[in-house]
């Protein structure tokens, strides 16, 4: 009873508590808004982990699996599923403008399906924008405005238009202004031109100039645009044995951007007829092996006949389909019922067994690395947290000295050692629980307005912490997780619970007539 | 027909300074009669306050050398809860500064000592009668306009006033005032000592009461005198008023 009644009155009429309370709330603030805000970056890192590969892919390597129509077929006619594409997986090199090479992987598409498992059109990055992203402050994004202003006609007629490039991406395909016809094309990842793409720290791409005027399209080497790349890939036979490699002078189309580094600088897109014609793994007709042609002799009538050869038509071939579940599905039971797909479907068309996998599974790594690192980021954060523990603990102290006369009063009143202890327990709590709501709502109050705060340290002190050139994202998450806030918050009480607990074991054990002589 | 309430035994109380023993009580003895008011004499550092404290169970004396019993029970038997709850009920203190809680107000203060003998259930089923308890107190000690104030803006009288008020909140068998006018100049001092004497009779029987002082003038308001000299509790001769 008392205690709650001194609790009451020390909270309101010193300021050492309230400076208690402030450590606690800029520690749980602090601790707080770097969850959420990690938690929103793994978020991020998780949705462009996804897509790409839709919720489940059905791969087999190197040589795949034929009919795959068929499969997509049933994928399709299953409630679980929402959509299915059929794509080719490989790696290859590529000769990019500038005369430098690299290994990347080639992903084979039919676009419109393969849009419509992985949102791949909204990953396009060159297309028209009306507004600026929040940290492009001056509206310097060439997107914004048109490629060719002066002459709209002209810049029609040569797909010079934002739209046309646009487009361009969706279909895989450019104009060869050499032939004037629309010719297979490549849409690499963005970073993959890196040296000639470069981001700006308002999180947009500038392209390479040679005359340092940006403003004027003349001046840019716009890889989509002007750029070509030869891609060479290695075509297998059935025994997995390489073929002679094969290779093209293809125009970029477009470029991606999923805001996942992994695949904007190591990954391709192309058509997968292309590839597929590539890698030989297109339809084709084949001699039967062990059959013979030429001139036969009827044995009964001694007449001549030409005999064709045995062929068969071997069908097109892919190595991966990928599916997106129906609405609300788990990602493991759709995994689940596209394996028994796959089964059934392989066992009745021969094709070979091939490994089924969650985006997770697949992109495990790097998801078990981001999240390793955020718990190592919480884990540090919350070792600096402890100075507010210890900080509790030594303005509890000072304060159950200069309390010691109180203390020494309420035993002669007849207070018991337990409930002096409680006192200052209690009284702990209660400051930890004011400082955890105070930082809770600042962790709010940051997080909110994470980025507006990021901007105006950038500007008045010229300090950027989140660089969208290294980081990757031009925003910095704002999202506020409930439950990791919640936790941080009970944490936060607890923790001056525990800093006030060593001083009130020592206010339990005051000699009560010390404490009363003591001045 | 006399009663004995509280009495010293033989008490030794010795204080140590790093390795110099300083004996203060040797074999004190004091018998406190029910509804006596018992004036205890001494110079400064004589061990007046050690005395009562000892009366009080706020500390014990020195291991099997003296005992104090309070209604014929030795305090050196009681474990540390029963003692708390000797001090919660059995005996109210006054001390010499006041000994307010300067975040509470008079009405508070005075409340403190019952809020820790019930505990937060029996003081919440008590409440308004307590309140009245102490609003009478506080009348009786003519501070009846000044509940709300807080002890800083009190005079050293009032303040004494309020400690006393708080002393008596749960009707103590004994009231042990350490020096309650040692920081009153004479009149205020008087004034202290006439509430205690109308507080004494107050109640159904009258108050005992031990008080501790210097001042002869302070001693005469008691029943009997005694003085600590030398460790040990002597009566005091007390000349007949002329
Ligand atoms: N905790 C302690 N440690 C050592 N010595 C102490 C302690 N408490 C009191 N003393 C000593 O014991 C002696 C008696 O002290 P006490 O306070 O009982 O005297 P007193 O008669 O009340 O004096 P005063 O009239 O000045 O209040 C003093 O000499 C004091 O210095
Ligand atoms: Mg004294």
């Amino acid at each position: 009873m008392y205690q709650s009644l001194l609790t009451r009155r020390y909270l309101t009429h010193r300021i050492m508590p309230l400076l208690a309370a402030l450590a606690v709330a800029l520690s749980t603030a602090m601790v707080a808004t770097t969850w959420s805000v990690m938690g929103g970056f793994l978020q991020i890192l998780l949705d462009s982990g996804r897509t790409f590969v839709g919720d489940v892919r059905i791969f087999r390597p190197s040589r795949g699996f034929a009919h795959y129509d068929e499969l997509i077929a049933r994928l399709e006619a299953d409630p679980m599923v929402d959509r299915a594409c059929a794509i080719i997986e490989t790696f290859g090199v590529v000769s990019l403008v500038g005369d430098e090479t690299r290994a990347v992987r080639v992903i084979g598409v039919e676009p419109t399906s393969y849009d419509a498992v992985t949102g791949y059109f909204d990953t396009l990055y060159w297309h028209p924008i009306d507004l600026p992203n929040r940290a492009d402050r001056l509206g310097e994004d060439p997107r914004l405005r048109p490629l060719v202003p002066d002459n709209p006609d002209l810049a029609r007629r040569l797909e010079l238009t934002w739209e046309q490039i646009e487009q361009n991406g969706r279909e895989v395909m450019r104009m060869d202004r050499k032939i004037l016809r629309r010719v297979p094309a490549i849409v690499p990842g963005i970073e993959v031109h890196g040296h000639v793409n470069r981001r700006q720290p308002g999180g947009w791409y500038l392209p390479y100039a040679h005359v340092p005027n940006p403003q004027r399209v003349d001046d840019w080497f716009l890889v989509p645009v002007h750029g070509e790349v030869t891609l060479r890939v290695l075509p297998l036979d059935e025994d997995g044995r390489a073929l002679e490699m094969a290779s093209r002078i293809l125009p970029v189309a477009n470029e991606f951007r999923t805001g996942n580094y992994e695949f904007d600088s190591n990954m391709v897109i192309v058509r997968r007829d292309m590839l597929q014609e590539m890698l030989h793994m297109d339809e084709a007709e084949r001699i039967v092996e062990g059959s013979s042609s030429g001139i036969v002799v009827d044995p009964d009538t001694g007449e001549e006949r030409f005999v064709e050869p045995e062929t068969v038509v071997d069908p097109a071939r892919a190595n991966a389909v990928l599916v997106s579940g129906a609405a609300g599905v788990e990602v493991n039971a759709l995994r689940a019922r596209v394996e028994e797909i796959y089964e059934a479907f392989s066992r009745e068309f021969g094709q070979p067994a091939a490994r089924v996998q969650t985006w997770e599974q697949i992109n495990a790594g790097f998801i078990g690395a981001v999240r390793k690192e955020i718990a190592l980021v919480l884990v540090l954060f919350s070792f600096i947290s402890l100075t507010a523990v210890f900080l509790v603990l030594a303005i509890f102290w000072s304060m159950v000295n200069e309390k010691t006369k109180d203390i020494g009063i309420l035993r002669s009143l007849g207070a018991s050692r337990a409930g002096i202890a409680w006192l200052w327990v209690r009284y702990g709590l209660s400051i930890g629980l004011v400082g955890s709501l105070l930082g809770g709502l600042l962790s709010v109050l940051i997080v909110r307005n994470i980025n507006p705060i990021h901007e105006w340290l950038g500007r008045a002190l010229g300090i950027t912490v989140w660089d969208p050139k290294v980081y990757y994202f031009s925003e910095i998450p704002s999202r506020i997780d409930p439950s990791a806030t919640a936790i941080v918050l009970i944490g936060g009480v607890l923790a001056a619970g525990v800093g006030a607990l060593i001083p009130a074991l020592r206010a339990a054990h005051l000699d009560p007539v010390r404490a009363l002589r003591h001045e | 027909m006399s009663e004995t309430i509280l009495e010293a035994r033989q008490v030794h109380k010795t204080y140590r300074l790093g390795r110099v023993d300083v004996p203060v009580l040797r074999g004190a003895s004091l018998r406190v009669e029910r509804g006596e008011w018992v004036a205890v004499l001494g110079a400064s550092g004589s061990g007046k306050s050690t005395l009562l404290h000892l009366l009080g169970g706020l500390d014990r004396p020195d291991r099997g050398r003296g005992s104090i019993l309070f209604e014929g029970r030795d305090l050196a038997h009681m474990g540390g809860h029963e003692l708390d709850a000797y001090r919660a009920r059995s005996v109210g203190f006054v001390f010499q500064a006041y000994h307010l809680l300067p975040e509470l107000s008079v009405l508070e203060n005075v409340l403190l000592g019952a809020m820790v003998r019930h505990g937060r259930v029996g003081f919440a089923r008590r409440r308004s009668a307590l309140r009245a308890r102490a609003e009478r107190l506080l009348d009786l000690m003519g501070l009846g306009h000044r509940l709300r104030h807080r002890p800083v803006e009190l005079s050293g009288g009032e303040r004494q006033r309020t400690a006393i008020a708080r002393a008596m909140i749960n009707e103590p068998t004994v009231l042990l005032a350490d020096e309650p006018t040692g920081n009153l100049d004479e009149q205020t001092g008087g004034a202290i000592l006439d509430a205690i004497a109308a507080l004494r009779d107050a109640g159904e029987g009258r108050q005992t009461i031990v008080m501790v002082t210097h001042a002869r003038e302070v001693a005469r308001r008691a029943d009997r005198q005694v003085r600590l000299r030398l460790g040990e509790v002597v009566e005091e001769d007390v000349p007949s008023p002329a």
